[in-house]
């Protein structure tokens, strides 16, 4: 693959995630019942009804994994990919992108999260957990973002692009 | 390397026990249910979620394994001094695999679902967690170990 072809992949991938961003995040990603109680949850939801039960710290790693991480890498990759071509940060440039990379996979707690909850589903009428369709958006953004930061080298960040002869 | 071909080693074995013992009991109102990778997986197919279920099978149990075995194979065959046939494949599948390698992040997840479990009924934990515990600190080693600079120069037959 070649690098210009890689930088309009990854172009491709950032603009999908973005759009899928928004069902991911206002569609719920499940749907608790407990004893009659029905409840259903998007993803900013659940990290609210952990910090309300008093689960501060745990509240605050689903947060940092499933709401934070996301949006930093979106907005980085946004700026990596505006950046494509010039000689401005190059050296802080690499270093977001290696960091991006680092982080890509932590909103994946989220979908793991689900899994584990689902087998409860199986409980029957006391206690269900049913997975929405919130789930499978954020599951897609989660992997476009994973391989648009995948498919930019950190060498792209140093090569200037070849005058257009067309 | 050795000490990647090790850690990989140890990590694959680790994984057995990961995958077959339950890693939390959950019961409501003296209902109780065992809970393993697998059910999670299972959980999300049968309420229609195939590609979810796929997602997580992947990622939580194909992706570790391969990434380990592909490692091992490639610092196993670094350290004996012997190209085995498919070097270079394997090497690929191990380079490709390194960010699809979510055991500790599975890990977290199992944290954070006892914790939110708890609210909803009564929680235990099952041996299962430790072993993914175990297995999630492996790879972590082996990730750090594993020499990429190192094994792509030995792959492509510099050194």
């Amino acid at each position: 693959m070649t690098d210009s072809l890689r930088y309009e992949v990854s172009k491709a991938l950032t603009a999908t995630s973005l759009v899928l961003y928004i069902p991911a995040n206002f569609l719920p990603v499940m749907t608790i019942t407990i004893t009659g109680q029905v409840d259903s949850l998007t993803v900013m939801g659940g990290v609210w009804e952990l910090y309300d039960t008093g689960l501060a710290p745990v509240a605050a790693v689903v947060f940092l994994a499933s709401v934070f991480v996301p949006v930093v890498k979106l907005l980085s990759l946004y700026w990596l990919l505006a950046l494509h071509g010039s000689d401005i940060a190059q050296s802080r440039r690499m270093k977001v992108h290696a960091f991006l990379v680092r982080i890509g996979t932590w909103a994946m707690i989220d979908i793991f999260l689900l899994s584990i909850l689902a087998a409860v589903g199986q409980l029957g009428i006391l206690a269900s957990v049913q997975a929405e369709p919130g789930a499978l958006f954020f599951g897609a953004m989660i992997i476009c973002t994973l391989y648009a930061a995948d498919i930019y080298k950190t060498h792209m960040i140093w090569r200037q692009p070849l005058p257009q002869t067309t | 390397m050795h000490a990647a071909w090790a850690f990989a080693m140890a990590a694959m074995i680790v994984l057995i026990p990961a995958n077959m013992k339950p890693i939390l009991i959950f019961s409501v109102a003296g209902n109780s249910q065992e809970n393993l990778i697998i059910t999670g997986v299972e959980g999300l197919w049968s309420q229609g979620f195939e590609p979810l279920g796929m997602l997580v099978f992947f990622s939580a149990i194909l992706a570790p394994f391969l990434y380990l075995a592909a490692v091992s194979y490639v610092s196993a065959s670094w350290t004996l001094q012997r190209r085995p046939p498919f070097l270079g494949i394997v090497f690929r599948v191990a380079e490709t695999l390194e960010s699809w390698n979510l055991l500790p992040v599975f890990a977290i997840a199992c944290a954070v679902s006892v914790v939110k479990l708890r609210t909803l009924g009564k929680v235990s934990w099952e041996p299962g967690s430790l072993w993914i515990l175990v297995a999630a600190i492996l790879t972590m080693l082996v990730v750090q170990c594993f020499d990429r600079r190192c094994a792509e120069l030995y792959v492509e037959g510099v050194k």
